[in-house]
């Protein structure tokens, strides 16, 4: 028990350290200065593993000159919108971006060129599950904190959407092995009665 | 004159007392008034060890999903709703599950009736691995959780096989090793679902595959219940029903002599209180770490299994507890200190709600769960002498109540998102006091209750024999009870150990 108490003591304090280092960022603060576009059509449902989506991502060009000037990476996650989110805390939206919940998966970072433009072909991994995703860009600046952001949706996160359907992680030899073991259990009951019922008739 | 020598022999042998043939000490009921913890011996030990270790691995079953949740409710699309449901379907079938089991183990013996049970419940194991929607989900965990009704058959096995100044310590580490479970299977699923990830298979794969370790243990330990265990010292109950050793009872006098004994219900209500909320708490505790404090799987469920762990000592310390509470103050002792630990225990859970701190959080924990598991062994140290007739659904009822209480707890403040998991918490530790209350009103009128004291002429005897009918005790039917009242003449504390009931076969010590 006390070695359980000294190694959460110990989390508790890297927790701190980290937490330290890096100042809060809020969400609501960060400028929506990157234009975001993604392959997928609204609405449409694409196979995990199997499909993959072509994500673009350019510097607003009608911004004054020296906006992106702390832009060194950019970061591209699939994240979930209010409809995926309902009855789901684990997918909380939170202001304070290391408390937030609403981008889970990384598909790529960037880096922040001349070029302020950029794209990736991102094959939707095995891991991704059965939802309803939007893709979002962070700038990120030299400390990897979040300096400002781009979306493929709107504000309400309720446009331009598009489904993921995720592989079930079931197989054939999952079918087959749970089939025979249940019928070895079933059948090993049934012999230890008939041998009650013999001993009993002696 | 030799044929006469040869029948003399013959007969003294067949009256020699069975008691030679057992390693272990035994009274006249041939229970074991010693308790060898790491001994095998036949027949005593050797069903403590196969009754714990089968409702361990039902316990690792039932808790095998919460764990690995936060991998199966992306892989199934489920919601906080779906998760709550399923939690309460986990364990309202166990209600059910351990009445029936009261009933079969009076009826069939333990042996039978748990193997039985735990062999039938294993496919719902198995096909975990196969779903792939919240309904599924909710059916299997529920079909799963019949698994627990074996808690029933173990305390019963113990009850038959253990003296009562043993019986305390007996159920406390049968059923405390068995819940051990709750917490070994957040630590086992995880480490096997790393296991299998790491070794190729994506998440959503390697969670399906590690379902079978627990498939495997039960259906092992089920089919080593059936093929070395004894139902009695003397035998199995159809060998000793056939040599008419033993009497077949009625169900339904059986019944009818447990729901009259308002004892039972009152237990059945304070378990859910402590057992309903174990329960609760395993299968919230994980998710609930890994969300407010941002951990990671692992370390979520190392925090969840050490709650869990806690049953290794906790339970069998309330069963250890009660058996010396017993020693100086007779079945007042047992009563008075349930009722404080299991109060003390609903006054720590408030607590855990208001713990906002990681560190704090886990210590508040760790002691809640030392107090409320030791609740449920101080129960079951006064289970055994609430009735002998009907001992099995007695316990059925005590253990059924715990699910009930787990179903009650989880509807009221762990489905939806009406409460926040912290706030539930400490509102559960409100009920857990206020239900607690009851076991106050408990008397038994040989030995006292909590508020007051025995009644001058009232014997362990008489409390028995009234289970059954005048009829029947002409028949003999109710010798196991009259053996077993006197066996329990300590229960009136110290100052009774010189009362008039002195068990025939032994010389009083003080003359």
């Amino acid at each position: 028990m006390a070695g359980l108490i000294s190694s959460q003591a110990t989390v508790l304090l890297l927790l701190m350290c980290c937490v330290g280092s890096s100042m809060a960022v809020f969400f609501s603060s960060l400028p929506k200065t990157l234009i975001v576009t993604a392959s997928p059509t609204p609405g449409q449902a694409l196979y995990a593993g199997v499909d993959q989506i072509n994500v673009t991502w350019s510097l607003n060009q009608s911004l004054p000159a020296g906006a992106d000037s702390a832009y060194k990476k950019v970061k591209l996650l699939l994240c979930y919108p209010p409809v995926s989110q309902a009855d789901r805390p684990w997918r909380k939206t939170e202001d304070h971006l290391q408390k937030d919940k609403t981008c889970q998966f990384k598909m790529v970072v960037q880096p922040y060129g001349r070029a302020t433009r950029g794209s990736y072909v991102y094959t939707i991994e095995r891991s991704i599950p059965t939802g309803t995703y939007f893709v979002r860009a962070y700038a990120l600046d030299a400390d990897d904190t979040q300096v400002a952001y781009g979306q493929t949706t709107d504000a309400k996160k309720t446009a331009n959407l598009f489904d993921v359907v995720g592989i079930s992680g079931r197989h054939a030899s999952l079918d087959i092995a749970a089939a025979s073991f249940s019928a070895f259990a079933v059948v090993a009951l049934v012999f230890f009665f008939m041998l009650e019922k013999r001993k009993g008739k002696k | 004159m030799e044929e006469n020598s040869n029948k003399s022999v013959l007969q003294v042998e067949a009256v020699a007392p069975a008691t030679a043939k057992f390693k272990i000490p035994v009274d006249s009921e041939q229970k074991a008034t010693e308790f060898w913890l790491f001994s095998f011996v036949a027949p005593h030990m050797r069903a403590f060890h196969l009754s714990w270790f089968s409702f361990f691995c039902c316990f690792v079953s039932t808790f095998a999903a919460p764990p690995l949740l936060p991998v199966i409710r992306d892989n199934l699309n489920l919601s906080a709703t779906d998760i709550g449901n399923a939690g309460i379907a986990s364990v309202s079938g166990a209600v059910f599950a351990r009445l029936a089991m009261g009933t079969a183990c009076d009826l069939v013996g333990p042996r039978l009736a748990s193997a039985s049970l735990i062999l039938l419940t294993t496919p719902a194991v198995y096909f975990t691995a196969l779903i792939n929607s919240p309904s599924s989900y909710l059916l299997v965990r529920f079909f799963t959780g019949f698994s627990l009704g074996s808690f029933v058959s173990t305390q019963f096995w113990m009850s038959s096989m253990f003296s009562p100044p043993k019986v305390g310590v007996a159920n406390g580490i049968a059923g405390g090793w068995g819940n051990l479970g709750g917490g070994a299977t957040q630590l086992i699923m995880p480490l096997v679902f790393d296991l299998i990830h790491h070794i190729g298979s994506t998440r959503f794969t390697a969670w399906r595959v590690a379902f079978f370790i627990p498939g495997l243990m039960q259906t092992f330990s089920a089919i080593a219940v059936l093929a070395l265990g004894q139902d009695l010292p003397n035998g199995n109950y159809r060998k000793l029903e056939k040599a008419g050793d033993k009497h077949k009872d009625s169900f339904g006098k059986v019944f009818y002599n447990a729901v009259t004994n308002y004892r039972g219900w009152i237990l059945a209500l304070t378990y859910g209180y402590c057992f309903g909320v174990e329960l609760t708490i395993d299968n919230i505790i994980a998710e609930y770490f890994y969300d407010k404090f941002d951990v990671n799987l692992r370390t979520a469920g190392m925090i969840a299994a050490s709650f869990g762990m806690a049953n290794i000592v906790s339970r069998p310390g309330g069963g250890w507890l009660s058996d010396l509470m017993s020693r100086r103050f007779g079945m007042r002792g047992r009563l008075w200190s349930l009722w404080v630990v299991q109060s003390i225990g609903g006054v720590l859970c408030i607590v855990l709600g208001k713990m906002h701190n990681l560190s704090a959080a886990v210590v508040v924990m760790l002691l809640f769960s030392c107090f409320v598991q030791a609740a449920c062994g101080l129960t079951f140290g006064v289970v055994p002498f609430i009735s002998r007739r009907s001992l099995g659904l007695i316990s059925g009822m005590t253990g059924g109540g715990g699910n009930v209480g787990a179903v009650l707890t989880q509807l009221i403040f762990f489905k939806g998102s009406r409460y926040s998991k912290e706030t539930g918490i400490t509102l559960m530790g409100v009920m857990i006091l206020a239900c607690t209350l009851p076991i106050t009103l408990i008397y038994f009128p040989q030995w006292g209750g909590i508020l007051c004291g025995p009644r001058a002429k009232a014997t362990a005897e008489d409390y028995y024999a009234a289970e059954w009918s005048e009829d029947e005790k002409e028949r003999g039917y109710h010798s196991a009870s009259v053996k077993f009242a006197e066996n329990s003449v300590k229960e009136g504390g110290r100052r009774r150990e010189n009362s008039p009931t002195v068990p025939v076969d032994e010389t009083p010590s003080y003359v």
